[in-house]
């Protein structure tokens, strides 16, 4: 066995091309339906827990699914309402039903594209001057019309014109050089970190650098430069006839090869043809063996804290899934499907494996993550801190709030009280889902700001109700649940004690949002 | 052995450790016995490489860290007759012998104090690796292992139990992390160091506050309780840390406005005088390992109008520092390093009508003074081109030990990593840089 591992190793090595995804295409897998593919999920995680001897846990109450299934598709916690409703509910379907809800509404497409601008926008100090806006609309539209990623991922890599006019344009934009954009693509769409291979021959991955720079030359000719100080018009893309030379383009390292498909074949161009056509054809056919499977592993990444393959944009031969045979089904299915993501993420969320606690039971305490055994703790992104924050106090000052939505107007990416949280907030973007990113300034913010203090907050969700209820109103608000018999005791003694007990309410609602229940997706 | 259970106990343990913003500490147990579920959560971890080992050394390190790679060739190893010589004269320092950049007239003034390394030599030369390597002593990705920066070693081997600051503070910008020695000794982040740690005041009085923080107590020992598995340690860590810091009277170190005007004008009124004047406020309160960083030092173009003004930013708040902590008596006790990512070309580019220069590993320069180290002394050579170490190369180990040794911790200790494999502090195959040591 052990002879027969280190032979494949070898075998690979020796073998030494991109990724075995390269190999042609098999017959197109039947669609299955959205329960068969949760089904499909839970067979492929239950067997390999059998084999390992590995208990789950339980199912995931539905406090605990409630709040997480929020957060993972709406970016967002519960109102204490909205928590109410679903827990108080008796229909059996409630789960399903919450899904569909979720999926369909405005909030999941928000959340959709938080995310994928953070994958696709840079915002290193040339690209300061692109105003993020434009492509922030434009994917939410997408994404709310449940567009075939496929095509949403066309439009991204063939996009040209004036940005005002095809805000998909913003990509090339913000990836100011040759590097970065194929680095993006190379990450995003092909969930591979082939830059590895820029300057050298990758020496575990094979990868040649010709692999990188053929992957280049379909970008050499875009000519996208970022807004100047004084520009008054709305910057453009366009492709030219013939690579775009200067410095400012391609780094040092640049080597000239014909364009050829990473891990494939050499398309017939001429010259001057538009290469970026050419090159989407390749990656966004229903074959291609790289963008299903880097966008499955993303999708699943975001339910369960992980990649199958892990890290997400590190697919190759030597960093092997952990569950290969999931992942296959998984990209088949998505291919069949029509690149449908909102039918990927509800049979993710629909699964046992998802509505699985995140409590540990015995003998899977030690299990580890990518097991599945139980739900990994993720730790909520500085974008659904700050929604979850809103959601329980309420959108800041709203007149303050407009007057800055007009300077925001002068001053591209603005200044408003998000984009300050988040740059307050923001982690490495390479970090994984489970690791807690914030330091002492951002604790300190949490605890001490204006705004997580606001006096008429614990007031104005409690309005009306005794203190008994009104304790429960701010654990709904918070944690998509009522308080247990001895949180409720505790609570209601230090209200007693208090010489205000309104205000000790805003002392309860002041350590629930502080506490790693409300900063933690479990 | 089963694949899908965890080898070694451990949890928490993040495969990337670099650039976070983390800055916490676990909590000292006799600071927060009014918020008693932290401290048993402490007690919980207080397994090492965690805790912190008392250590008799008193000593402290401020790293001046020059971000993108300083040209040493127009810095602190002038090369009149070299091909690529540039734009700069040397001018003579208060170290016979010793002639640096004229850019550099007040550092020129210190140089009976420093230490010039003229012969490091380091292997990697693009930024993101080159700056892992000089934090770490570490390659990227070796072993698999995520590796704990300088910083968080220091305060690892030397911060106090009882002390409430972070042990480790980066002022202007993000560093390196603490990885396997634990969120007690990740790094406190001062973006910019006139404004110091904001928040640091509770927004109701002191009786409310800590109503709030009991009740806070309470709900965290559930939620502790119910999900022992997952980043809610590393939640309350920094939780603690940072209520300890509210509540002491150290903090106001952090308030550069304490300082008397004389000592503020020595230093000057940039963000990195004032880094280096907050540096010497938090070393003189008891913070071991303090970095403060300046950009712009990646000259591939415009290099000789970049690098005077560069040098103009450095050149007063650095020679302040070795004065003011001379004058405090400070200087003995406190290690003060200057470096960046690698050096640069010998060669002059020409990507531009305004020429410069690009990376450059293989030979460049680095300065030590104070904490014991002699000053007014060159050690190693580089060759009239200034690109080739001709005598005493420097290798990144070789450093690595030899701040350790300066700071009075063996280099050859060994922690637990994650995974539970034995790291030394810095690698085998170290040559201490013993010219350096008292």
């Amino acid at each position: 066995m052990r002879l027969a591992t280190s032979f494949c190793l070898l075998a690979f090595l020796v073998w030494a091309g991109p990724v075995s995804a390269a190999e042609p295409a098999t017959t197109r897998a039947k669609a299955l339906s959205s329960a068969e593919l949760s089904a499909r999920i839970d067979k492929l995680i239950h067997d390999n827990l059998a084999d390992s001897n590995i208990p789950p846990s339980s199912r995931a109450t539905d406090s605990e699914y409630l709040r997480r299934v929020y957060l993972d598709l709406a970016g967002r916690i519960p109102t204490a309402d909205e928590a109410k409703s679903f827990l108080d509910s008796k229909d059996a379907d409630k789960r399903t039903k919450l899904v569909d809800n979720l999926l369909a509404g405005k909030d999941h497409a928000r959340h959709l594209a938080d995310i994928w601008q953070g994958l696709l926008i840079s915002k290193n100090t040339d690209a300061r001057r692109v105003d993020r806006q434009p492509f922030t609309d434009w994917i939410t539209e997408q994404f709310e019309k449940n567009r075939p990623y496929n095509e949403l991922v066309r439009e991204v890599l063939t996009a040209t014109g004036p940005q005002d006019k095809n805000p998909a344009t913003t990509f090339w934009l913000t990836q100011v050089t040759v590097d970065r954009m194929t680095d993006t693509i190379g990450k995003v769409f092909l969930g591979s970190q082939i830059q590895c291979a820029q300057c050298h021959n990758h020496p575990f991955t094979g990868w040649k650098q010709d692999e990188y720079w053929g992957m280049a030359a379909f970008v050499m000719k875009v000519a996208a430069r970022p807004p100047g100080n004084k520009q008054t018009t709305s910057p453009e893309v366009r492709e030219t006839p013939k690579v775009v030379k200067g410095k400012k383009n391609l780094p040092e390292s640049v080597k000239f090869v014909d364009a050829k498909f990473f891990g494939g074949a050499k398309p017939k161009v001429k010259e001057t043809e538009p290469l970026r056509p050419v090159l989407a054809d390749w990656l966004c056919a229903t074959d291609n063996p790289y963008l299903a499977k880097a966008t499955v592993n993303r999708l699943w990444a975001l339910m369960f804290g992980r990649g199958l393959v892990h890290p997400v944009d590190n697919i190759n031969d030597t960093n092997p899934a952990s569950h290969p045979q999931l992942l296959d089904e998984l990209t088949a299915q998505f291919q069949a499907n029509g690149f449908d993501l909102r039918a990927m993420l509800r049979a993710m969320a629909l699964s046992d494996t998802y509505q699985r606690s995140s409590k540990p039971v015995p003998g899977n305490q030690e299990a580890l993550s990518e097991a599945y055994a139980r739900m990994p703790i993720k730790v909520l992104s500085p974008e659904q801190l700050f929604d979850s924050i809103v959601t329980v106090l309420g959108t800041p000052d709203t007149a303050a709030a407009a007057k800055r939505a007009a300077a925001q107007k002068k001053a591209p990416n603005g200044n408003g009280p998000r984009q300050q949280f988040l740059a307050l907030f923001e982690g490495d973007s390479d970090a994984d889902a489970t690791e807690y990113l914030a330091g002492i300034p951002q604790v300190l913010s949490l605890m001490n700001s204006p705004r997580m203090n606001a006096p008429g907050a614990a007031l104005r969700l409690t309005q009306g109700l005794g203190n008994s209820e009104a304790v429960d109103k701010l654990y709904l608000a918070t944690l998509s649940r009522r308080p247990t018999d001895e949180e409720r005791e505790k609570a209601l003694k230090v209200v007693r004690q208090s010489d205000t007990p309104r205000q000790a309410l805003g002392d309860v609602l002041w350590a629930l949002m502080n506490s790693t229940a409300f900063a933690s997706n479990y | 052995m089963n694949p899908l259970m965890r080898i070694a106990e451990g949890e928490g343990l993040s495969r990337r450790d670099a650039f976070r913003l983390t800055a916490a500490g676990v909590s000292a147990s006799s600071l927060c016995g009014w918020l008693p579920v932290l401290a048993r959560a402490e007690a919980d971890s207080a397994r090492k490489p965690d805790a912190i080992a008392q250590k008799s050394s008193k000593k402290s390190c401020i790293v001046l860290w020059m971000d993108g790679g300083p040209s040493h060739m127009d810095t602190f190893d002038l090369k009149p007759d070299a091909k690529g010589k540039g734009e700069y004269k040397p001018i003579a320092t208060s170290a016979t012998g010793i002639q640096i950049s004229e850019h550099l007239p007040n550092l020129a003034k210190q140089m009976h104090r420093v230490t010039l390394l003229r012969g490091m030599s380091t292997q990697e030369g693009a930024h993101p690796r080159a700056k892992y390597l000089l934090h770490t002593g570490y390659r990227e990705g070796q072993g698999g292992i995520a590796y704990p920066s300088l910083g968080a070693i220091v305060s690892s081997e030397l911060g106090r139990e009882e002390f409430p600051l972070p042990s480790y503070v980066s002022v202007g910008g993000r560093t390196y992390g603490a990885a396997f020695l634990g969120a007690r000794h990740q790094p406190l982040v001062v973006g910019d160091p006139s404004k110091g740690v904001e928040n640091l005041k509770a927004f109701v009085g002191s009786g409310a506050f800590d109503r709030r923080a009991g009740l806070l107590a309470d709900m965290e020992s559930a939620f502790r309780r119910d999900y022992p598995v997952g980043p809610g340690k590393d939640h309350q860590v920094t939780y603690d840390r940072a209520i300890t810091m509210m509540k002491c009277k150290e903090a106001k170190a952090f308030d550069l406005t304490q300082e008397s005007e004389a000592t503020r004008k020595k230093y000057g009124d940039s963000r990195f005088a004032q880094g280096c004047l907050l540096a010497r406020r938090l070393v003189e309160t008891g913070v071991r390992f303090v970095e403060v960083s300046l950009g712009g030092w990646d000259t591939h173009d415009n290099n000789f109008a970049r690098v005077k003004n560069l040098s103009g930013t450095i050149d007063q708040p650095a020679a302040a520092l070795l004065e003011d902590l001379a004058e405090r008596g400070m200087l003995n006790d406190t290690l003060v390093v200057w470096m960046g990512d690698f050096g640069r070309t010998p060669k002059i580019n020409a990507r531009s009508d305004k020429p410069g220069r690009d990376h450059f590993p293989r030979a460049w320069t680095s300065w030590m003074a104070g904490g014991g180290v002699p000053g007014g002394r060159v050690v190693g050579r580089t060759d009239k081109e200034g690109g080739t170490v001709e005598e005493r190369p420097i290798a990144v180990l070789d450093f690595m030990a030899t701040v350790c040794k300066i700071m009075g911790i063996n280099p050859d200790k060994q922690n637990q990593s994650g995974n539970g494999r034995p790291i030394r502090l810095v690698d085998k195959g170290y040559k201490l840089i013993t010219e350096v040591l008292a």
